[in-house]
């Protein structure tokens, strides 16, 4: 039993707001999985959550692509914590899909490296938490090379007495001029006693960049709710499909087509 | 004319605690094509909103009967679910659920029965093509990144695959290209096509009327009904504007 | 503006850089002791209780650590800072043409009177640590709105409602430097507006550090009672000296019941302060605080108003633009609380990064429990002027209830090529062009603010922004 400070993100916010990092006792059991793409390698990696705590390393030399898709389950385990590191060469591109589909606490800490010119990120992260569950993230995106791109899209649903707190991070160093990064959130509240905690975060040292982040943190809006109404959708039924279309829109972005018919049967059940 | 589907008795409607309708009264006949005409801010959205119980109007008089009940106390997916469609002039944006899979939840909701996907899939292909849409618009999001044009077409689309009996079209023309409109008018033909299909269209413009079946024009200016009469009034409306529709009394004064 | 290309290395702050010899008439020792404080309290003739009140925030000092997650302020070593400096006046005057001349030439150079003469209800001028000049219009006095010192309101007839709101929203235990504002705080205004009473002109305090190695401590307390209306203006600036300087002040704002103040800030402080300054206001229901805030000077600074939203219907307006250029590192942003249903809060801020200036956006958006039906609204947008400069992005949202509307967007880029070339085939020179280009940028504060403090706004970005093209 070690105690870590899991989640650190790179930037610090308000001591008194304590969303920078979280101790957490891990379990003892590692679970490493380290790999090495060789040039043009194209690797798909599925990942469930167990008991043990998953490291993650990749190395993806020039134009590799590597696609990690990482699943947490309901029962897997009542804590589960991954780690990745990954770093891309030139025009290698890491894609992550995470789905977070309950678990009464998940902590995930991703960092990735855009090391070489026209190395490419996106984090597409999918949660519907209910109950008393978790979900404490952290993601970055360091951009070194030039013309690196990222996108962190994370799009989730709590209800209950959930928990969430999402950190992103899109770093550009100095150097990576022509780099752009956009990091979305979209967090719909279904219940008055939810929590959500968010800290998007833009670092700045390159003049020739991009940098975009947008959030949108609330109820399933009036607007939308009549919209479905006047096709005679009712109110629970169109919450419902709200919530579900969260999930669902990361689930559909998953190359891997028998996997994302599976895990959309699974979400629907 | 034909039996009565829609009465509306005497509205008066606010929004934001201000009167926009002050005493509006209607009646649609199954089958029957009516057409509200009216300069901008006459009240045309908000007599669209309040027919189909859109929460940001309040009724504060009057009545509104559909096929004998009154609507009052349902909500919008209640009234939906009794044959109503509002086609909205700028529909909401809803991501992460598809056009095709939101109409079918629809019609799974109304009906209660589960829909085959393939057979409907081969039903919202017939409708796209109808209205020249591209297939993939069937699994795009709903509205979300739709062009002006696309969102109304996708209403027009959502109208015919769901098969209303009354089906109000708020400015469903207006921000179209001509042949956006010659498009848009072949799907409401379309729907014209099931005699016991009512229709209420809402236009500033006479360009979409060129090619429906009208049976019915009024004329809506500051919040009343000024004139009601059939399909003369459209070139009455196009050649003089409705500036001799607005306030008489106004234009007493100014004589 | 002029044109002058050959001193611009010099001149881009010789308008705010002169300063006059200090013939101090006092100086306390380097160091902070007890005994200083004591001797501090005794030359202010404090009563008891603000005596107790330094000497307790004085030990909470020594055991508060420094922040850890900001900018350095290693530069700024506490021990050597002359914590408590007196210009050679005597008292407050309320005649301009009885402040002594040195300190009249130097708020003249600032405009101070003539802007008084202009438009402004009323004007204190603070010079180090005491207030030299005081005067509130007439018209607005006999509304019976006190704007005056605090340290003789503290004796005056609001002595009661002075203690029982000073420090109480910035406690000293807040942070180090509100500790050692408790301990060492010196001069300042207090302003009361009272139920229903209208201020229509803006009232206009000006700060200014004149002494080496300085620092400035005003607190300022302004209560808006129910349903009055205030627009209240502060100015700050110091000329420049090579040791560093200390802006520790405090700014406490209780809006009343269905009132609403406007606080505007531009502050100018030369490139060797350190700017630690706590500002927080209250706003009971149906209240509203607006602030205004441009940040273009300083070496360091944290800077982050506070509004509590602590009536139901409350709202907040933060609009900011800081601009970091050389030997700058501005961390600068705001903190929202909605602590009651219905609660809304709107900010909008710009941040500009030159010549290896390193400018930090951070913020707080705490929606809690109590706070359902809330909506927030958070913009901000981020300008690099170049490669050797830094602008981050810190903000955080914490929402606490389900019933909430949370909105968040921020944006970092460039001046676009196309808006330079366009105004360049119009005739303006690159670097007027840029000028422009940022000036409009910024416009979110200057459009907020009077006439000639967007004018003088205006004046500063065009001076950081001359010789950015080599």
């Amino acid at each position: 039993m070690s105690k870590e400070i899991v989640c650190r993100p790179l930037a610090e916010t308000f001591s008194w707001l304590r969303m920078g990092g979280t101790e957490v006792t891990l379990p003892d059991g590692r679970r490493e999985l380290a790999c090495r793409l060789t040039p043009h390698e194209n690797r798909t990696v599925v990942l469930e959550d167990a008991e043990e705590a998953a490291l993650v390393t990749a190395d993806l030399a020039e134009g590799a692509c590597l696609q990690l898709v990482s699943i947490r389950r309901e029962g897997a385990a009542p804590l589960t914590y991954s780690r990745i590191r990954v770093r891309c060469a030139e025009r290698a591109e890491f894609h992550w899909y995470r789905l977070v589909l309950g678990g009464q606490e998940t902590y995930d800490d991703c960092v990735v490296t855009l090391e070489g010119k026209n190395s490419a990120f996106t984090a597409d992260i999918g949660y519907r938490l209910q109950g008393e569950d978790s979900y404490d993230a952290n993601c970055e995106a360091i951009h070194l090379g030039r013309r690196t791109d990222s996108r962190i899209t994370a799009s989730g649903v709590l209800s209950d007495r959930a928990r969430k707190l999402l950190r992103g991070t899109i770093d550009f160093r100095r150097g990576c001029a022509g780099s752009a990064g956009k990091e979305t959130e979209d967090v719909l509240l279904m219940d008055e006693t939810v929590r959500n905690q968010s800290i998007p975060v833009i670092l700045c040292a390159e003049e020739d960049v991009a940098g975009d982040h947008g959030a949108t943190i609330g109820q399933p809006d009036e607007e939308s709710l009549y919209y479905m109404g006047t096709r005679g959708v009712d109110e629970a039924a169109a919450r419902t499909m709200l919530a579900e279309a969260r999930v669902d829109a990361v689930i559909c972005r998953i190359p891997d087509a028998d996997l994302r018919e599976a895990l959309m049967k699974e979400t629907e059940a | 004319m034909g039996t009565e589907l829609l009465r509306a008795e005497d509205l008066y409607v606010s929004a934001e605690d201000r009167e926009i309708l002050h005493g509006v009264s209607l009646r649609i006949g199954r089958g029957e094509t009516h057409v509200i005409m009216g300069p901008n801010g006459a009240g045309k959205s908000t007599l669209a909103g309040a027919l189909m119980g859109d929460p940001s109007y309040e009724v504060t008089g009057g009545r509104i009967f559909f096929e004998g009940e009154e609507l009052q106390d349902l909500s919008a997916s209640e009234r939906a679910r009794r044959g109503l469609f509002l086609s909205f002039q700028n529909p909401v944006e809803v991501p992460g659920i598809s056009l095709e899979n939101f109409i079918r939840s629809a019609l799974e909701q109304r009906t209660g029965k589960k829909i085959r996907i393939w057979e409907f899939r081969k039903q919202v292909r017939k409708v796209l093509e109808t209205l020249q849409m591209d297939q993939s618009y069937a699994e795009r999001d709903l509205n979300v990144g739709f062009s002006g044009g696309e969102k109304k077409k996708a209403e027009i689309l959502q109208m015919l695959l769901l098969g209303p009996a009354l089906a109000i079209l708020d400015e469903t023309d207006s921000g179209l290209d001509v042949d956006a409109v010659r498009t848009v008018s072949q799907g409401i033909r379309e729907f014209q096509k099931d005699k016991s299909a009512s229709l209420l269209v809402i236009t500033h413009n006479a360009a979409i009327l060129n090619s429906l079946e009208v049976d019915a024009v009024h004329i809506l200016a500051d919040g009343r009904i000024v004139a009601s009469g059939g399909r003369e009034l459209i070139p009455a409306v196009e050649e003089e504007g409705f500036a001799r529709f607005e306030d008489p009394q106004r234009e007493e004064a100014g004589a | 503006m002029k044109q002058d290309k050959t001193y611009v290395e010099d001149v881009n702050r010789a308008f705010y850089d002169f300063r006059y010899e200090d013939g101090d008439s006092y100086k306390v020792e380097s160091g902070l002791t007890r005994e200083i404080i004591e001797q501090i309290s005794r030359e202010k003739n404090d009563p008891d209780w603000m005596r107790e009140f330094r000497l307790r925030s004085l030990e909470i000092f020594h055991a508060m650590k420094m922040p850890v997650w900001g900018p350095s302020v290693e530069g700024l070593d506490m021990d050597n800072i002359v914590t408590y400096v007196r210009p050679n006046t005597e008292r407050m005057h309320t005649k301009w043409e009885d402040v002594p001349q040195n300190i009249k030439d130097t708020f003249e150079r600032l405009g101070i009177p003539q802007s008084e003469r202009e438009s402004l209800a009323g004007v204190g001028a603070q010079y180090d640590s005491e207030l030299v000049y005081h005067n509130v219009r007439k018209e607005v006095a006999e509304q019976g709105v006190v704007y005056t010192d605090l340290e003789s309101a503290m004796r005056g007839e609001y002595a009661d409602m002075i203690r029982s709101h000073f420090m109480k929203l910035v406690p000293p235990t807040d942070h180090k430097f509100a500790a050692l504002h408790g301990a060492v705080w010196s001069g300042g205004s207090f302003v009361y507006v009272p139920p229903g009473a209208s201020v229509e002109i803006p009232l206009q305090s000006y700060f200014r550090l004149n002494a080496a190695g300085a620092g400035q401590f005003e607190h300022t307390l302004i209560i808006v009672d129910k349903g009055a209306h205030l627009h209240f203006i502060e100015g700050c600036s110091a000329p420049k000296y090579n040791v560093a300087n200390l802006h520790a002040g405090c700014v406490e704002l209780y809006v009343g019941e269905d009132a609403s103040l406007r606080y505007s800030t531009i502050e100018n402080w030369s490139k060797n302060m350190y700017n630690l300054n706590t500002k927080r206001a209250r706003v009971e229901k149906g209240g509203r605080i607006e602030w205004v805030s441009g940040s273009f000077g300083s070496h360091v600074s944290y800077l982050y108003p506070m509004s509590i939203l602590a009536g139901e219907g409350a709202q907040c307006e933060f609009t900011g633009v800081t601009f970091a250029g050389e030997g700058q590192d501005l961390d600068t942003g705001c903190k929202i609380v909605h602590g009651a249903p219905d609660t809304t809060s709107h900010v909008n801020t710009r941040s500009i990064s030159k010549s290896g200036g390193v400018s930090t956006f951070r913020s707080a958006v705490v929606v809690t429990e109590k706070a359902a039906g809330s909506k927030s609204s958070v913009s901000c947008q981020s300008l690099m002027l170049d490669d050797i400069s830094r602008s981050d992005t810190i903000p955080a949202m914490d929402v606490r209830t389900g019933r909430a509307d949370i909105g968040h967007e921020a944006r970092i880029g460039r001046i676009s090529d196309e808006a330079v070339f366009y105004l360049m085939s119009r005739g303006l020179s690159e670097e007027d062009a840029r000028a422009l280009i940022v000036s409009g940028f910024a416009e979110n504060v200057s459009k907020e603010l009077p006439l000639e403090y967007a004018v003088e706004m205006n004046n500063l970005i065009r001076i950081e922004m001359k010789g950015a093209i080599g």
